[in-house]
């Protein structure tokens, strides 16, 4: 069964500032999600996590590697039909409102008219946001636009989630209803990949785990083999960025 | 086709609900309005004075809408993160820039025929029902905007608003004067500056051939000649300046 997510040996370069300076974003990234699992994406800041989603979504380009969505390039806009996408912080244009906007992505989805409308609809309700769908996106809070964005996810039914940060910045009650519904979505059989800081919630729904550090993989693997002997996944992931900062000083020396 | 029609009418519908390009609509109107103000101040062919400050202000605010909207048209999807979720959908850039861009056409096709409505009904009011040449000049306007929101569109694939707009606005101003680089470069005497000046007026754009004002103030007979000549080049070159836009999208990394 072709893997809903592989990349092999991916990395990314950027140059920054007036010299082009030389910044190594993602070293050598291999990664196999399997279709149907919940995995969890999770490291520091700047540690890779969006340059490596960002690539799977065809935002940006990888220097070295490939990355692949159901066996099709990420180059390829056809790698992306089975895809929905959350990203942190997600953003609309603020004069529509929140049911123009659905329609909107089923349109760029492609989807049946009256299907669209269905979905719209069952998903706003889904998402409390039935009777906010009226108003117009710039009048929405972060939680609600955040709703929306999980909306537009979900709207066309994909087979692959991928959600970065889904839960940044939400209360407890978004949170939870964030979760429930990527629960569901694990549930119902589709690959779940997410980003995020919040270890908790990774291990509440997550079966594999990748921890990334500096833009390196450091481990991969069921939640239960990651942690092994070790007391939780956030002490796993603190001796690994503290690994790559004893490396960095080591190598300096 | 359909993800290029629901790009584009989006595009349309969230420009036509931003209160600045009302602003600038009205503006319009109201010059347009206050040209007919002008038969009452001015000697001379007062009628002629009247249709040619009318027809200037709907050329002037159309092209003022198109370099506004048009600077931001696509930096502002980058910039404000809005095409995250939709190129991850199954589109490519190109169908993206491509949408845009008819999106802003029909934005800009819009204002045209609102001011057009106004000019006509003011102009039959005062003086008579405008000459057919008054609206080829129209349909020619527009083509000139496809042009020059083609470029401003170019420019907001890769640079912010402010730089994207001095650079539409050079564009603008230049194109405006492209018959005086070919005028000022064939009295050269050098032959290299001569040869410079050429290619200056082949590659760059010339709005002024869309421009047949004159015979709609003086109500002559359509130079059609003229009119099919610039549509042609009109889109030509537009295309090949989307072309670029595209390209120049397709291998944008987005931050």
């Amino acid at each position: 069964m072709t893997a809903a997510i592989t990349t092999k040996n991916l990395g990314k370069i950027y140059r920054v500032g007036f010299f082009m300076r030389r910044v190594e974003g993602l070293r050598g990234l291999d990664l196999e999600v399997g279709t149907g699992e919940a995995f969890g994406f999770i490291g520091p800041n700047g540690a890779g996590k969006t340059t490596t989603i960002k690539i799977l979504m065809g935002l940006q380009t990888q220097t070295s590697g490939t990355a692949q969505l159901f066996g099709v390039d990420v180059g390829e806009a056809s790698a992306r039909e089975k895809v929905g996408f959350l990203p942190e912080r997600p953003y609309f244009y603020e004069h529509l409102t929140a049911r123009e906007v659905l329609h909107f992505y089923g349109q760029l989805s492609q989807m049946d008219r009256e299907l669209c409308s269905d979905r719209v609809e069952m998903l706003l309700e889904r998402v409390q946001l039935t009777r906010f769908a009226d108003i117009t996106l710039g009048k929405y809070s972060k939680g609600m636009l955040q709703r929306v964005g999980l909306c537009q996810t979900l709207l066309h039914d994909p087979e692959l989630l991928v959600l970065d940060e889904p839960m940044s910045g939400l209360d407890p009650v978004g949170r939870a209803l964030v979760r429930d519904l990527i629960l569901e979505q694990r549930e119902a059989g589709k690959t779940v990949f997410f980003s995020s800081h919040i270890l908790a919630d990774v291990e509440a729904i997550c079966d594999r785990v990748a921890i990334l550090v500096g833009g390196e993989l450091r481990a991969c693997g069921a939640i239960k083999d990651v942690v092994a002997d070790r007391e939780s996944l956030e002490s796993v992931l603190v001796g690994e960025m503290t690994r790559v900062v004893d490396e960095s000083a080591l190598g300096v020396l | 086709m359909g993800r290029i029609w629901a790009l584009a009418y989006n595009t349309y519908r969230e420009a036509v609900r931003d209160r600045v390009l009302y602003s600038i609509l009205f503006f319009g109107i109201g010059v347009i309005a206050l040209s007919l103000v002008m038969q009452e101040i001015t000697v001379g062919d007062r009628d002629k004075v009247v249709r040619s400050v009318a027809q200037g202000a709907i050329a002037a605010f159309a092209s003022i809408i198109s370099m506004f909207l048009g600077i931001s048209l696509v930096f502002k999807e980058v910039e404000r993160k809005t095409v995250y979720t939709i190129l991850s959908k199954p589109i490519s850039r190109w169908t993206f820039v491509l949408g845009k861009y008819l999106g802003m056409m029909m934005t800009l096709a819009v204002q045209v025929a609102v001011m057009m409505v106004v000019y006509t009904v003011l102009l039959t009011a005062q003086q008579s029902f405008p000459p057919s040449v008054v609206f080829v000049g129209a349909i020619l306007l527009m083509f000139e905007l496809m042009l020059l929101t083609a470029w401003a569109t170019l420019f907001s694939t890769y640079s912010a608003p402010t730089t994207a707009a001095a650079f539409t606005l050079a564009v603008f101003i230049i194109g405006h004067l492209a018959d005086d680089i070919w005028v000022f470069g064939s009295q050269l005497e050098n032959p290299v500056a001569v040869e410079i000046s050429r290619i200056l007026y082949w590659a760059l754009p010339n709005f002024e051939i869309f421009n047949i004002r004159q015979y709609a103030v003086h109500e002559l007979p359509i130079p059609w000649d003229q009119v099919m000549g610039s549509m042609a080049y009109g889109v030509c070159y537009t295309a090949a300046v989307l072309g670029l836009a595209m390209l120049v999208f397709e291998r944008r990394d987005l931050k």
